[in-house]
């Protein structure tokens, strides 16, 4: 008898575990489920961009940008509220990744925070203009990682993982590299979110499948693109300070207002990608160097020649960052001690350098 | 100091069965069971799956031709991929026997028994989207997935089994051939 109800009383915890784990599946897919379906509040980027290309629901979508451009009217299926509310999620995301814009950053942005670290990433850093960049004159620019021809292009062998990449996995590696965290799992909806706005855009942009577009990705620059004088830390620093300094801050940490919003991103230090990711010049030096000279300075892309831009791109990977998931502890415990230790030298040793800059302007050399 | 253990008695108590990992035979057993496992793991089970060798199917030649996959290069990972797509697509009871029930003497026993290439290319470019009947947007893998259980009489891959991947990038070949655009419309013959 005494075993009897032991047993029993087993089995009663065992079903009372599962039971409390159902119903707490159960609440969750409910609060998900209520999230797909509540109202999305725009971040502004989002209200221009989106008012811009027309995004309403009916059954059938045409994309204002291509009548203007081609006077074509091309129509294509149009989009049910359900679909509406997961592309301005997915814009939102792109735009806001961390919810600084959101009131309940939980509820509206998914908690994206939770797959990132630290307090800087946004997808539009790299994407900038909300994935879709574009000159005054509506021009898509070269270089510009368009999510919409990304999409396109998505599913191609992909040098770097040596895979058909889909466009789900290229976001999740983007989570753990270009941010620094977590690999969300393929069917979250912040995922699902950001292709079905990466999709929205190649319509509005009328791209066809597998297509190649010079917006997307990057407008990399090798060294043969150069004029092969090598790439200098020394130059690279130099030229840091005159064009990228007055953003990203001294020592490539990102800028943050008084306020607490950020001005412009980290890009080196905890805050910026790690060593795994494309950006890092030691893993590719052709990206980062194609990101600068056709994205940066902001307002004046461009203007910058290709061997500034490896440079600058040499030089920045020459400061401390976090180890991505292929270095192993030694390199991730190395590039700790070298966050900690590095920005307090480098700042006695600036100002030191300040100091005797301003003693010799004084002394009139 | 403790009294010894009577005979069919263990450390636990009288009337208590050992487990089988209490024994060094028991412990044997649940390693020899776990190496079997990781062997067949090993050799066994994905070797099919993830090859990257494509056998040549009858039609393959013409529809290569006819909806010009040399586009993509005469060879290469995604070429191969298409072709897998093709194979799965129009010889599914051959090539995806995991995920169907259908044989060869059936007379519907493929993807391609109900749906061309180009249905399957304007559903990836309409898939993402709200389906009133499910009351759910639902995406090109689902539904293929779907195919799998429901009209293939089969069972649910993994959305990263390639017999679900291949489908997709078949779809985005035809797409690309037909010059297809996300949402496209396929117009009435």
């Amino acid at each position: 008898m005494n075993t009897f109800s032991e047993k029993v009383v087993k089995i009663l915890a065992v079903a009372l575990a599962g039971g409390g784990l159902y119903l707490l599946a159960a609440y969750e897919h409910g609060q998900r489920e209520s999230i797909r379906r509540a109202d999305v509040v725009l971040t502004p980027a989002c209200i221009e961009k989106l008012a811009r290309y027309g995004l309403e629901s009916g059954e059938y979508y045409q994309s204002p940008y291509v009548l203007q451009r081609t006077g074509a009217k091309l129509a294509t299926r149009g989009y049910a509220d359900d679909d509406i509310r997961a592309i301005k999620r997915g814009c939102n995301i792109i735009d806001d990744t961390q919810g600084k814009l959101a009131s309940d950053p939980d509820r509206e942005r998914w908690n994206t925070r939770r797959f990132i670290r630290g307090t800087h990433t946004a997808c539009r850093h790299c994407h900038q203009s909300v994935g879709d960049k574009q000159d005054a004159a509506g021009n898509r620019l070269v270089g510009s990682l368009n999510l919409g021809a990304s999409w396109t292009m998505a599913d191609m062998y992909d040098r770097f993982t040596g895979l058909l990449l889909p466009f789900e996995l290229r976001q999740m590696q983007c989570y753990i590299n270009s941010s620094n965290g977590y690999k969300p799992n393929i069917a979250d909806d912040v995922i699902r979110d950001v292709t079905s706005y990466s999709r929205f855009l190649s319509v509005a942009l009328d791209m066809k499948i597998a297509n190649r577009y010079d917006e997307q990705g990057i407008d990399e620059i090798p060294a043969s693109a150069t004029p092969k004088q090598g790439d200098d830390y020394v130059r690279g620093e130099a030229i840091y300070r005159q064009k990228c300094e007055s953003c990203h801050g001294p020592q490539a940490f990102g800028r943050v207002d008084p306020d607490g919003r950020l001005v412009a991103p980290a890009i080196a230090g905890p805050n910026a990608w790690n060593m795994q990711s494309r950006n890092y010049f030691y893993y590719v030096s052709t990206i980062l160097p194609g990101f600068i000279c056709r994205n940066m300075p902001l307002g004046q892309e461009n203007t910058l020649p290709n061997q500034e831009c490896r440079d600058i791109a040499y030089y920045l990977s020459n400061l401390p960052r976090p180890a991505g998931d292929r270095q192993g502890p030694i390199i991730a415990l190395r590039q700790q001690v070298l966050m900690k230790v590095l920005p307090p030298l480098l700042r006695a040793t600036g100002s030191a350098r300040g100091k005797a800059a301003a003693a010799k302007s004084d002394s009139g050399e | 100091m403790s009294p010894p253990h009577a005979p069919g008695e263990n450390a636990r108590g009288k009337g208590q069965d050992s487990s089988p990992a209490d024994t060094p035979k028991g412990a044997l057993l649940i390693v020899g069971v776990i190496g079997a496992f990781v062997l067949w793991a090993h050799l066994g089970s994905g070797v099919q799956a993830f090859r990257s060798q494509v056998a040549s199917e009858p039609g393959w030649d013409k529809f290569s031709a006819g909806y010009d996959i040399q586009y993509f290069g005469d060879d290469g990972q995604f070429v191969r991929a298409v072709q897998s797509g093709y194979n799965l697509i129009f010889y599914t009871y051959k090539y995806a026997p995991r995920f169907t029930r259908k044989k060869a003497g059936d007379r519907i026993n493929a993807c391609g028994s109900c749906h061309t290439a180009e249905d399957i290319a304007y559903a990836f470019v309409n898939s993402d989207r709200f389906d009133p009947k499910l009351g759910a947007r639902v995406s090109f893998e689902d539904r293929v997935m779907r195919c799998y259980a429901g009209a293939m009489d089969g069972f649910v891959p993994t959305i990263y089994d390639p017999a679900v991947r291949d489908i997709r990038l078949f779809a985005r070949a035809v797409a690309h051939h037909l010059q297809l655009s996300d949402g496209a419309i396929r117009k009435a013959k």
